[in-house]
């Protein structure tokens, strides 16, 4: 369609003027008589001028010549639309009415400027004349759908979101066409905070064409911002599957609903669906196994898991499958605070542990050509070794993956198992050799900070202090890893702890003990400890020993004399580093063994007697806790 | 109306509070607690919200203006004393002879300092949205710090009458010109059509058919209410916008691209300065990109300044027998406070009206950060910028963590305002 059709070569001029100015895009919309544009040069002129009043906001100026203008070229279109836009600057409503009234007069097609005419009523207050203008547009060719969409973009220039929706339903149904103006309804049933709706929209574009999805997700996720949203387009989901049970992406859509509302087993139910019908053999189950594992859904995780092994234990999924099972089940234990033994080391019953250890070991059985091969041996010697105590297995196990698979992050991460292993069998030249050769394959990262650790820890063990000093020295340089404040409690405590003379004793016979509890021989521990504060009750470390001690009875069950000796700890040593520490201590044991009003007494003395402790503000909340305090509004 | 208390005029203002000082005088055998506010106090946002605590026990406390700090004093209790340690706010037992002595030492003509009793604290509403924005609200974060409950109230609530429930009202990063807080490049997030929606959903439901008329509705029901007594504080864009949304009862200062319809032409013409709380002769931004609402705000320091390190706001200090209201509100441990930015950082001082109270300004630069005044029998206190320990706070940052800055001075001038109310009427000095 053209704008401008002229034999002289300054409506040329024109043509690109109006064109630069903007004014293509508006004219191109709105129908009108190509013939009756023809513009004198004197138009170009006066039209420039006016478009200069415009923007220098003097609007009755520029008034005055547009009108000059429109009287002088009706059919030129710019002219018409700068004059109606000019009118609706100052809000000379009944003028720009007037003046789309003439245009709908000499147009045989007037649509366009009946929703013109509708938009201005509106804006002038006349809603009801508004709503007579938009359906007298419709009414010009009730069959097009491209009428439809005009009123549409006019309503929703308003924000008249409501009636827009009544509209193109309305188009349908007149049409007969249900696929018309879905992602527009949809867009609108957003906006207007009916989502279930929307999904229904979208089911309908989806059902023309699957590969819409993540256009889908996309759109439906800016505004899926309650439980109630997510709850309604979950219904409509669910009806659409029942529906069409065949369609892919209408099951997809209705899994991603799921998840977002945390359905993790409903969720479950309907990727099942979509790997038996589409023949995926345990992929998409595996994929949202993972998704459940990460929402923490583990029972979720776990059938998923359990069914791509069962299902298909041929395919490429299921080697994976058991993997992640059983590192999702390290997980739960872990979560749920699970042991195999209890304090006094009887076996507890079969819980997650076994289950991860025995999904492990299946592994091992069923996949012995994986890539994965290493590190789940690897998983298994460090499940042996600290969730199981067994150390002869776990040695065994390690020392595979070491020799078998040498340069593989399993065989490092198993050599430093090794070498905590050896210290726990009291081997600690081993336990030197094997940290210090992973140390100098390493050089650095946090295996590489961790075997320093070890290092400096066995130095200490074995009472040799500047050397453990030394280790330390050189890991607090790096505050960034995890094990820097270890590093930096030992080397306080060498510093505060030697004497009364060269030969250390206090802290070599302290450090014996340590190592003891490190190597689980609690009892032993405990004597040596009570024959050295004995002996040394004096001594700068006789506050660390009573630490030592009341952990120790902790560990050992003995909670009642636990707390007697955290609360002694600060009668005795009140100066002490420990004194607010053990108070925290007594009173987490009291709270946790029934007995909150004490706990709070003695968070309370934490208060009083150590205001300056960095651990007032964990005082303060565990008192609140306690109290049931509600903060905010 | 249920006020707990409602100044007039400042001689008026004055004039009550004076009545403070026979009631000061606290018994010599018992002994108190004192909290100071200087440099020594360990949580100065806290020490607020115990006062507050205290007050809601119906423990009287007084409030030591300008000394040390602007402490404050009252009867030593064991569950005062126990509450302070919980919420760690740092306090010093004193005898009653020193109290008499701290006392008879405030009174002192020689001394720019003065006793304020507080009895009972302000019911406090905050006017803010159910839905959740993008940015943290520095009042409801130093009430939620400082444990000092609020009710969240909006418009339904404010046009239905709720406000006269409520002592003290406050406002934050509000837009009452119906301009959704001019986020045009936000307007196809989530939020700003949640926000959008519900402001037109809200606005039809009262009978109006924009959100700009609905706001002018709001703002002259809040008009209604510190007329009638209330205390309204307002902080960054919720400062400049109710004046120019009063201004504008007459005319249309919203742009298309907010309400569907062009600006007034004749707005400025149009606009009533004289329907205004703080500021006169100001003109709105027309200009619907632009993020801001009017020549009000003059914006963020020029470009050597807008920089943390430099940039900052100095407290007037006023006569605190003489001029207790200003006196409260600009109490501080420190006389120079740090700037922060806001979608409304600074006023035009020539804006100002000059029957209002300048309480704090950038130095050498023409504008206030910090202005109080008094309409009808309540008052009103403009603070500018949005978040005092968050120097340019962004859409979509993390809201301020205060228990990393228990000491702002920034925050402390908010949570002054809420105790302001608290404070007994005295009769002037003179």
């Amino acid at each position: 369609m053209t704008i401008l059709r002229s034999s002289r070569p300054f409506s040329f001029l024109l043509a690109v003027l109006l064109a630069s100015a903007g004014l293509m895009t508006s004219a191109v919309i709105s129908p009108r008589s190509a013939s009756a544009q023809n513009v004198e040069e004197s138009q170009v002129g006066r039209f420039q001028l006016a478009e200069s009043f415009l923007r220098a906001a003097q609007y009755e100026r520029a008034i005055g010549m547009l009108e000059h203008l429109y009287a002088e070229s009706p059919g030129t279109h710019v002219f018409y639309e700068r004059l109606r836009e000019a009118y609706e600057s100052v809000k000379r409503y009944d003028a720009a009415i007037a003046l789309v009234d003439d245009k709908i007069s000499s147009e045989t097609s007037p649509t366009a400027y009946l929703t013109e005419k509708a938009r201005l009523l509106y804006l002038k207050g006349d809603e009801a004349g508004a709503r007579v203008q938009w359906e007298r547009a419709i009414a010009t060719n009730p069959t097009s759908p491209s009428v439809y969409l005009l009123v549409y973009r006019s309503l929703l220039q308003l924000r008249l979101f409501d009636y827009a929706i009544e509209v193109l339903e309305d188009g349908r149904s007149v049409i007969d066409n249900d696929t018309l103006f879905q992602t527009d309804l949809a867009y609108l049933y957003n906006l207007t905070n009916q989502p279930d709706k929307a999904v229904g929209k979208f089911l309908e574009l989806l059902a023309l064409n699957q590969n819409q999805l993540n256009y889908v997700k996309s759109q439906l996720g800016t505004f899926l911002n309650s439980e109630d949203a997510i709850e309604k387009s979950i219904a409509v989901a669910q009806e659409g599957v029942a529906n069409e049970p065949l369609n892919r992406s209408f099951r997809e859509l209705l899994g991603w609903l799921l998840v977002e509302g945390d359905d993790y087993r409903e969720a479950l139910e309907v990727y099942r669906g979509i790997d038996r019908l589409d023949r995926e053999e345990g992929r998409v189950l595996f994929g949202f196994g993972l998704i459940a594992a990460d929402g923490g859904a583990y029972d979720v995780a776990l059938e998923s898991f359990d069914e791509v092994l069962s299902r298909y234990p041929e395919s490429a999924s299921a080697p994976e499958a058991m993997r992640g099972l059983a590192m999702m089940q390290e997980k739960w234990a872990e979560t749920l605070g699970e042991q195999v033994f209890d304090i006094a080391g009887t076996r507890q019953e079969r819980n997650h542990w076994d289950e991860a250890l025995e999904t492990y070991q299946r592994f091992l059985i069923e996949y012995p050509q994986h890539p994965q091969f290493p590190d789940v041996l690897r998983r298994i010697g460090s499940l042996q070794q600290d969730v199981f105590f067994d150390l002869t297995a776990a040695e065994t196990v390690l020392k595979e993956v070491v020799a078998r698979y040498p340069q593989t992050d399993a065989a490092n991460q198993a050599a430093y198992d090794l070498g905590r292993l050896a210290v726990t069998q009291n081997r600690l030249e081993d336990a030197r050799i094997q940290f210090s050769r992973l140390l100098t394959r390493l050089r650095t990262g946090d295996l590489a900070d961790l075997a320093r650790y070890e290092l400096a820890q066995l130095h200490f063990y074995k009472g040799d202090f500047d050397a453990a000093d030394s280790f330390t020295r050189a890991m607090q340089e790096n505050t960034s890893t995890d094990v820097a404040n270890d590093a930096i409690d030992m080397k306080v405590l060498l510093i505060e702890s030697k004497g009364p003379d060269s030969l250390n004793t206090p802290l070599r016979r302290f450090a014996r003990i340590q190592l003891l509890t490190r190597q689980r021989d609690y009892q032993v521990a405990l004597n040596q400890l009570d024959d050295l504060m004995n002996e040394f009750g004096q001594h700068a470390l006789a506050d660390d020993m009573l630490m030592e001690k009341a952990q120790l009875q902790a560990r050992t069950g003995d909670t009642e004399s636990a707390i007697m000796t955290y609360l002694q700890l600060p009668l005795l040593h009140p100066a002490s580093f420990y004194g607010a520490q053990s108070l925290v201590e007594a009173a987490s044991l009291q709270a946790r063994f029934g007995s909150p009003d004490e706990a709070v007494a003695t968070y309370q003395r934490v208060l009083t007697e150590y205001p300056g402790s960095l651990l007032i503000p964990t005082v303060r909340e565990a008192i609140r806790a306690l109290r049931g305090d509600e903060l905010g509004s | 109306m249920r006020k707990l208390t409602s100044f007039a005029t400042g001689a008026r203002l004055v004039a009550l509070l004076a009545l403070t000082m026979l009631l000061s005088v606290r018994s010599a055998t018992a002994q108190d607690i004192l909290i100071p506010m200087d440099e020594s106090q360990s949580d100065h946002l806290k020490a607020y919200g115990l006062t507050f605590w205290a007050l809601e026990r119906q423990v009287d406390v007084d409030w030591l203006l300008n000394y040390r700090g602007g402490s404050f004093l009252m009867v030593r209790e064991a569950d005062i004393e126990a509450e302070l340690r919980v919420r760690g706010v740092h306090y010093e037992v004193i005898s009653g002879s020193r109290t008499a002595s701290i006392i008879s030492e405030v009174e002192s003509d020689a001394a720019n300092t003065s006793v304020v009793r507080l009895e009972k604290p302000p019911k406090i509403a905050v006017y803010a949205p159910d839905q959740t924005l993008p940015w943290d609200d520095a009042v409801l974060l130093a009430l939620t710090y400082a444990e000092v409950p609020y009710d969240m109230i909006y418009d339904d609530d404010v046009l239905g009458g709720a406000l006269d429930e409520y002592d003290w009202l406050h406002l934050h990063h509000e837009d009452f010109t119906g301009q959704f807080g001019k986020f045009f490049n936000y307007r196809t997030t989530a939020w700003y059509i949640e926000q959008q929606r519900e402001a037109e959903m809200t606005a039809r439901r009262h009978g109006y058919r924009k959100v700009s008329d609905l706001k002018r509705a709001v703002v002259q029901r809040i008009r209604e209410y510190v007329g009638g007594g209330g205390f309204l504080f307002a902080m960054c864009s919720g400062t400049d916008t109710f004046d120019l949304a009063l201004a504008s009862h007459q005319t249309d200062i919203v742009p298309a691209e907010y309400d569907g319809d062009p600006v007034d032409p004749d707005a400025l013409t149009r606009l009533d300065y004289g329907h205004t709380f703080a500021f006169q002769d100001f003109r709105p931004v027309f200009n619907a990109r632009e993020y801001e609402h009017s020549d009000i705000d003059s914006g963020p320091p020029p470009q050597p300044l807008r920089n943390p390190a430099v940039d900052y706001f100095t407290l007037f200090e006023f006569s605190a027998k003489y001029d207790q209201v200003p006196t409260m509100l600009t109490q501080n441990h420190v006389a120079t406070v740090k700037g922060f930015i806001g979608q409304t950082t600074n006023f035009r001082k020539h804006l100002v009206k000059p029957n209002v109270v300048i309480l704090a300004e950038a130095p050498g630069r023409n504008e206030v950060r910090y202005l109080h005044g008094t309409f009808g029998e309540g008052t009103f206190t403009f603070y500018g910028g949005h978040d005092p320990e968050d120097y340019q706070h962004f859409v979509g940052d993390e809201p301020t963590d205060l228990s990393l800055h228990k000491h702002s001075p920034g925050y402390r001038l908010i949570l002054n305002n809420i105790l302001f109310p608290a404070a007994k009427k005295k009769k002037q000095k003179t």
